[in-house]
């Protein structure tokens, strides 16, 4: 079989579960863009692999496979340090609201105002 | 009709004072919530001495998260309509009136400013944003709209209880997904026209860049919204109420 065809199969699976998770009220609209874009370059790349071909020519990378493990490596890091910044503020966030709900719960248990 | 006044307020100790001063002459103040949606400065104080109920935010949620407090708290209590009002001025009370005689014909009424009638100065660019956006939203709801970016609007009892399950929360773009959700769950929109102020803070798309920026967000969750099923939130709450209505 042509590796090509699995490259396309898995690439429209991607697509599927981003568009299931999207349609579902999973994923919100904020991520959905990255997401979107990732799966459509994927489909993108394994349906026209020349795409690659010319990049790696322009970028002087022999061989063209491994341009696609750099730019992957990239975008995947790019994500995850997206990830660590929500995480972050999200757990500030976490932080501030449990100090409100125990400043009121002292403020109500006292009795004072 | 019991009616219900929200007032999302972010940091607007500089407006919000004047603008309950000036909706106590034409709304029992008893039936005005104010969400201080996480305020640094003095919004919370000024409202609670101004005499208004008062809902704190520990963090900010932003208008989209605001406006769900508020339609819960207007479900828990009864209330049969709930109109947005904001907290910089640029909605006039006196036109509480007007938008609420709607009520009763359509479940959503909307305050217009580009309507017939209405008026607001405005920039070449924000005018032909707005237009694209209510032509978009106008094809979803089947129902010539102009102005689907205005908050100034009111709410009556089908759209509390839904918007109290599911209220869009995303930045900016609360209003339009708030109006194809509604259209989408069979609730009727329309609107009239009002005459707004300028808003006294920055507009949030100034320059040619930032209103296409803006517009493509705003297209983007349109799209998004037309793909997507109903929120869990909302569906759980048909089931139920399907459950209770059969004998």
């Amino acid at each position: 079989m042509n590796p090509q065809i699995l490259a396309i199969i898995l690439s429209v699976i991607m697509l599927v579960i981003v568009l299931v998770l999207l349609r579902f009220y999973f994923l919100p609209e904020k991520y959905a863009v990255i997401w979107l874009v990732a799966a459509i370059a994927a489909i993108v790349l394994s349906v026209f692999p020349g795409v690659l071909d010319g990049i790696s020519r322009f970028f002087g990378i022999s061989q063209p496979i491994n341009l696609l493990f750099v730019a992957g490596f990239f975008v995947v890091l790019l994500l995850l340090m997206q990830l660590s910044l929500e995480l972050a503020r999200t757990r500030e966030q976490l932080r501030k609201v449990v100090q409100s709900i125990a400043a009121d719960m002292e403020r109500s248990s006292s009795g004072d105002d | 009709m019991k009616t219900l006044i929200a007032i999302p307020a972010f940091n607007e100790e500089e407006s919000i004072g004047a603008v309950l001063a000036d909706l106590a002459s034409h709304h029992p103040l008893e039936h005005v919530i104010v969400i201080d949606d996480g305020s640094r400065d003095a919004t919370f104080d000024i409202a609670h001495a101004a005499g208004v109920r008062v809902i704190r935010h520990a963090i900010n949620l932003g208008v989209g998260g605001a406006m769900g407090s508020a339609f819960k708290f207007a479900a828990r209590n009864q209330y049969d309509a709930v109109v947005q009002l904001d907290a910089d001025g640029q909605h006039r009370p006196e036109f509480l009136s007007t938008l609420l005689e709607g009520i009763g014909r359509t479940d959503i009424v909307i305050g217009s400013r580009f309507a017939a009638g209405g008026g607001f100065r405005s920039t070449w660019a924000r005018r032909n944003v707005q237009r694209v956006i209510a032509w978009t939203v106008s094809a979803y709801t089947r129902t010539r709209l102009t102005d689907v970016t205005s908050g100034f609007r009111v709410s009556g009892p089908d759209a509390i209880r839904l918007f109290s399950e599911h209220y869009p929360v995303e930045y900016l773009g609360d209003t339009v997904e708030s109006l194809v959700l509604a259209s989408r769950q069979g609730l009727t929109i329309s609107e009239v026209p009002v005459i707004m102020n300028e808003r006294a803070g920055g507009l949030p798309s100034q320059s040619i860049v930032r209103a296409t920026l803006y517009t493509g967000r705003i297209l983007l969750i349109l799209v998004l919204a037309a793909f997507r099923s109903a929120p869990p939130n909302v569906t759980a709450m048909k089931k139920r109420v399907k459950r209770e209505s059969a004998p």
